[in-house]
Formats: C-alpha cells, structure tokens, sequence
C-alpha cells in the first residue's frame, strides 16, 4: 500500500472517528445544514423549472408584422428582404392574404363553413419573423419591433414582449431571492460548521498534543478536521437532497395553483443528476470551507 | 555561515565531537527578569546516558521543551541531532520529534484509543502501513511485556503499566534521542526501578537518553552522567568515574 493510501485510510479513520465521538454536535450540524439547503434548494428548483419553460417557450416567440391590405407583392417582399436583414433574425416567412385564410379555415374546422358566408378574405398578408436563439428575449424582439414599426406598408405589429419581460422580472426576483438567502444560509452554515470544528478541537486537544508530540505535521493534525467538515457538509446536502425530493414527490400536489401561475402548466422537473450532485457538492463545499476557517491559524503547538 | 562561526566558538570550550545534544550559552525567560534557564552549555553523545537533576524550579522541564522544541531559546543555541532548533521553523519541528522520543510524568495517552493505536500514532505520522505498524507495535509492546494488553484501554492498566505504554510510543520509531521529563514521579519505589531498567535499556542499544528527574536516590543507584540543575544554572556535572564522554 503506498504512502498516500495509508495515510487517506489514517485521515479517514480519524474523521468518521471524531464524528462518532461527538454524534449529537455532529448531528445538529448535518441537520442545520440540511436545512439551509433544503431552502436554498427549493428556489433552485423554482429557478430551474422557470428557465426551463422560458427555453421551452424561447423558441415559439417571433414578431408577427401585418401588411397593409392591398400591398404589392413586390412592397411585401422588400420588407420581407428589410426584415430578414435587422440583427437577430433567423428567418422571415411570408404569409399571404390566402395562406392565412386556409390556416384559419383549417384552425377552426367545424366552423369552416361559416367561412363560406364572407364575401372576401378579411386576413391581411403577413412577416412571421423568427429570432437566433441567443435574440430569443425581450430586447431582440424590441429590436425587431422598432426596425420596422412605422415602415410603408406594416399596419401593426405583435410580439410576445411584455410577456417575456414580466416573466424574465419574476425570473430575476426569484433569482436574487434565492442568492440572497443562498448567501445568508451559506453564512449560517460556515458558521455552524466552523463552531462544530472548533468544538471538535477543544475536545481533542489532547490528541493534538500528542500527535504533534510525535512528529505530526500541522497539516497532518488538521486534515481529518477538515475531513470531518466536509462530511459533515455533504451529508447535509445528501439529507437535503432527500428532503426535497420527498417534498417535491409527495408535497407538490398541494402547490398545484401557485405552480400553475408560476410555470403556466408545464410540468415542473425536479433535479437533474448534475444539479443533484451539485447540491451535495455545495454541501461538501461548504462544510469543508467552515472547517478551514475554524482551524485558521489554530493548531499551532 | 554566520551559525556555523558561532558553533566553533562555543564547541571548544565543550568536551566531544559526535554529540546528540549540543546546548551553547542557552538562555530562557518567560517574563522580563525572570530566567527558567540562565547561560546553560551542555553536551551529550551520542548514545549516552544522562541525569538531570536538581529541585522542582531548577529549570529541568524548561530545558527539556527547548530540546524537543516545543519552546525557543530566549539566547543561545541548541543543536539537537545537528539540527539549530533555536532557528527550527515550524515545518521544520515534525521532522526532528520524529527522530526525538518524549515520555511525561503524566504518560499523556489518550484514553479512548488502545494501547496498540497510542503506541502506533508514532508510526501513523510517519505514514507506516497498518500491517507493518501492528507488527512493529506488537514487537515493542512485547519488549515491554505489554503484548496481552494491546486491545486496552488506558484507564484499564495500573500506572506503570501506563508508562511502560508511553515509554513504547517513544521507542516505537527508534529514536536517536529519549527525553524523559520525571517519567517514575507517578509511580511507586518498585515501578520506578522497573520503568527506569526499561529507559536505561534504551541507552544500550545506542539511542541518546535524557532523563529529568529529582529522585537522587535513583541516580545513586544507576551511576551515570549527572548533570545539577539550579535556579536555571548547571552546578555540577558529574560523570561516573573511569568514563570519559
């Protein structure tokens, strides 16, 4: 066995045993963090399904721009032409007066004979202009708007831009609350690691004293600390991790009209295995960084 | 270098040329005014055997902590295995304990480990296998008739016992020095000869031994290099007759 597997096994060891030594003050730990990222966890996933139904829907936005009736076919495909050419549109399709007849006939099926009753077609000719994906938002559909609102020919102009941007602000707020808490939850959590770690310390003292006694390095001391922080740490994001799937499996039933509003009926997913490892990860992270700041400067014999 | 000038200064007023310990001009004060250890020179060789004695205060404790260099020198310089651990930085320190074995009046084990896991933490830090350190722990622990109880606790094993599990920590690693800071002021009249044969044994088998103790009585009774500690100064050193360091 090599020199660094002996002395993993060692650090390893020591750390599941400082755990045990301590379980109720290694249990509260676990626990506290758990809650903060079941918290942190639970705008995460609201984040998370938000984004994806705006890129879900991203790709059904465009800019529709009716034609005066009577436009040549000429007129129509110049600004066809003026169209395709403003920055971020992907492609421009021109919708004649009869094509969008036969689309509404076919739309309202049973319907379609009272369609015969009219004397001419009422639908104007129109631009179904489609954005590049990375236009697909609120300001390159303005873009497109301003480019050719007022133009000879174009009668009116429809996007899905108010929209798009009343849900990117509900993005952003869900966003910044989340971030903010994040961070005041990463706090407590640094904090109550970094109070276990210390606590764990003082209680071994005497290990310390020996160990550096007998040649430990300070480095060697403090590595199973820290060890046990990131245990600590990412077996509260695991807890969480376990938490919010009960949560989301068994408690989302009983948030069906809020989610409905928020996610307007898509159905909302929960984690992915990246997003999941992610928050065990942050956990980890977190336990591991409380367990530096505890040991900063502090084993010193 | 600047170290080295200093070294041959001090060295020809000291007997010896392959010492362990080498203390030059050593100082040591806690507080202004107040010295633990006042203008201390000391040699000691390799594989010798040596008493510090003196009453409670004379500076023993002291200059045992600047041997394993658990404090700094306030003047002078020490030379332990020809390392300056006046000028030891903290990286430095593990790799001289390694090679420096300490046994404590109070035994310092830790109760919740086994007598086989507080010999081994001397091997753990040194990154031994486990396999390779159980063996080696049995070996030493049986050297001190301690093998039946290497699945004990502390607390389980009468006092000597205790410090015969101490002495084994120390020893495990095959230390070029021992220091022992009144390692039989815990124990009675009987165990304080037990403990002190197993310490001297140490000595013959080449590793330098330090012993800080104020039991006279016993160091009549071994006749050894005795070295009088008082009010931080040496007031005798005193070496068996018929030997030479």
């Amino acid at each position: 066995m090599t020199r660094l597997a002996t002395r993993s096994l060692y650090f390893g060891r020591t750390a599941l045993r400082g755990i045990s030594a301590s379980p109720v003050t290694s249990a509260v730990a676990v626990a506290t963090i758990a809650v903060c990222l079941v918290l942190v966890g639970v705008f995460a996933l609201l984040l998370f399904n938000m984004e994806g139904l705006l890129e879900r829907f991203g790709g059904d936005l465009h800019v529709t721009a009716y034609l005066e009736p009577g436009l040549s076919v000429q007129r129509q495909r110049e600004l066809a032409d003026l169209a395709h050419s403003v920055e971020g549109v992907a492609a421009v399709r021109l919708v004649s007066e009869q094509e969008a007849f036969e689309r509404f006939r076919s739309g309202v099926a049973h319907g379609a004979a009272y369609l015969d009753g009219l004397g001419e077609n009422p639908l104007p000719a129109s631009l179904e202009i489609t954005l590049v994906p990375a236009r697909q938002s609120a300001e390159g559909m303005t873009v497109v708007v301003e480019s050719l609102d007022g133009l000879e020919g174009v009668e009116d102009l429809m996007s899905g831009h108010d929209w798009v941007e009343g849900y990117l602000r509900a993005l952003a707020l869900v966003r910044g609350l989340g971030v903010g808490l994040g961070a005041i939850l990463a706090d407590a959590t640094l904090l109550i690691v970094a109070n276990t770690i210390r606590l764990a310390v003082v209680a071994r003292r005497d290990e310390i004293e020996i160990l550096s006694l007998v040649g430990a390095s300070p480095g060697f001391v403090r590595v199973p600390f820290l060890l046990e922080g990131l245990l600590q740490g990412a077996a509260g994001g695991a807890v969480a991790l376990a938490l919010l799937f009960g949560l989301f499996s068994l408690g989302l039933p009983g948030f069906a009209f809020g989610l409905e509003l928020v996610l307007g009926g898509a159905v909302p997913n929960f984690f992915s295995g990246e997003q999941a490892l992610a928050l065990v990860g942050s956990g980890a992270f977190l336990g591991l960084l409380g367990a530096g700041g505890a040991l900063a400067g502090g084993l010193r014999s | 270098m600047k170290f080295g000038r200093r070294l041959g200064r001090g060295a020809a007023s000291l007997p010896g040329g392959d010492a362990a310990i080498r203390a030059y001009h050593v100082s040591k004060s806690y507080a202004a005014g107040s010295f633990a250890l006042r203008d201390v020179s000391l040699e000691v060789g390799r594989g010798e055997f040596v008493f510090l004695t003196g009453p409670s205060g004379a500076g023993k404790t002291s200059l045992l902590k600047l041997l394993f260099a658990a404090e700094h020198p306030s003047e002078g310089q020490i030379l332990v295995l020809g390392r300056n651990v006046a000028r030891l930085g903290h990286r430095a320190i593990p790799d001289l304990r390694r090679r420096v074995g300490v046994v404590f009046q109070d035994f310092k084990l830790l109760e919740r480990r086994t007598i086989e896991e507080n010999v081994g933490l001397a091997l753990d830090v040194v990154g031994m296998s486990r396999r390779d350190a159980r063996a080696k722990v049995f070996a030493i622990l049986k050297q001190l008739g301690l093998q039946h109880r290497r699945q004990h606790h502390p607390l389980s094993l009468s006092a000597g016992e205790q410090q015969r599990v101490a002495i084994a920590r120390a020893l495990v690693n095959e230390p070029e020095v021992l220091l022992a800071d009144e390692p039989t002021g815990n124990l009675d009249p009987d165990l304080t000869v037990e403990i002190m044969d197993l310490i001297a044994s140490a000595a013959t088998r080449g590793t330098t031994v330090l012993v800080a103790t104020h039991e006279l009585g016993l160091v009549s009774r071994y006749g050894k290099r005795t070295v009088c500690l008082e009010g931080g100064r040496i007031t005798e050193d005193s070496r068996p007759q018929g030997t030479t360091v």
